[in-house]
């Protein structure tokens, strides 16, 4: 054990507590980081701007996705669709691919379809036609963790949307 | 094989906040360090249980983190410089009777704490009184005395 001014007995390394306290620093930079970009909506659950929401299609052209850029495992989450009826149909179909079902846990879907079917491509609802267009949520939890590619397509309409679920 | 993940994970991401948090965050711990120890315990119990509430993952979750400590103190123990950046070392806040504010500013302590902990076991009154103060490992301020 080294010996401080020849009597006290003590392992005082202040080089390496020197190098800890600068860790330190930039440990609380990053701290501050990680709540500022949760403040921007980088984690999910909300945030300043419209950075968080991820949107595509357009309602106009009949078929318009919504959801959370972010989404976190097991966490709540909303996936909102806006659809133009078929015309002269007396049904309308919205296929979404495998990923969806695979990789979400749907615990409620409004209103409620139809018919629910699984096919290669993925899973169709069917809704009633009300011969306007119309909004569909789809109350979800997230299984899977990573980038979660969707297609959504009904059936002269398809778009793509790639959320990103946080472990 | 979720549960032993997850428990390894938060041990080290713990770990490493409460590390870079410095020695002094959650020693001698005031009523509010207490409520903030409190939720973060409730923050990380959802994040280590999850929805899973049975007697096996909490079983499989209480034996991963004994193991994990274990292992760390292990480690410690063999690779004595681990061990320094782990837990930090010592440090010398007050050394033959002269204040080294510089460090006492980096280690958040100030004067008062040096002085509060001469009066606790020793009874010391003034810092003249006190030949060394050393932060311990664990956020402890201990306290030699001058010679009489």
């Amino acid at each position: 054990m080294k010996k401080h001014k020849g009597e006290l007995e003590i392992d005082e390394d202040i080089k390496l507590e020197s190098a800890n306290w600068k860790a330190q620093r930039v440990a609380w930079v990053l701290m501050a980081l990680v709540v500022i970009a949760a403040l921007l909506g980088f984690t999910g659950n909300g945030g300043i701007g419209d950075l968080h929401r991820l949107k595509a299609g357009n309602s106009t052209e009949g078929l318009e996705v919504e959801c959370e850029r972010f989404l976190r495992r097991g966490a709540p989450s909303e996936f909102k669709v806006q659809l133009a009826p078929s015309s002269g149909d007396s049904h309308t179909d919205l296929q979404l691919s495998k990923n969806f079902y695979e990789k979400l846990e749907v615990d409620k879907v409004v209103p409620e379809p139809s018919e629910v079917f699984t096919h290669e491509q993925g899973i169709t609802y069917r809704f009633a036609s009300v011969n306007q267009p119309f909004t569909v949520i789809f109350y979800l939890k997230p299984k899977a963790m990573g980038s979660v590619p969707l297609h959504i397509s009904t059936a002269g309409k398809k778009v793509n949307i790639t959320p990103f679920i946080y472990p | 094989m979720e549960t032993v993940i997850r428990g390894l994970v938060l041990y080290v991401l713990l770990m490493l906040i409460f590390r870079v948090s410095g020695k002094r965050t959650l020693y001698d711990a005031t009523v509010f360090d207490f409520v903030l120890l409190l939720i973060i315990a409730e923050t990380a119990e959802q994040a280590l249980v999850g929805e899973d509430q049975s007697m096996t993952n909490s079983f499989v979750l209480i034996i991963t983190l004994l193991l994990a400590d274990i292992t760390l103190s292990l480690l410690k123990q063999k690779f004595n410089y681990f061990g320094k950046v782990l837990d930090g070392v010592p440090i010398i806040l007050l050394d033959d009777g002269k204040v080294l504010h510089d460090r006492l500013k980096k280690v958040r302590v100030d004067e008062a704490d040096i002085l509060e902990s001469a009066r606790d076991p020793q009874g010391l009154q003034r810092l003249d009184q006190i030949k060394y103060a050393i932060l311990e490992k664990d956020g402890k301020i201990t306290i030699i005395p001058k010679e009489k």
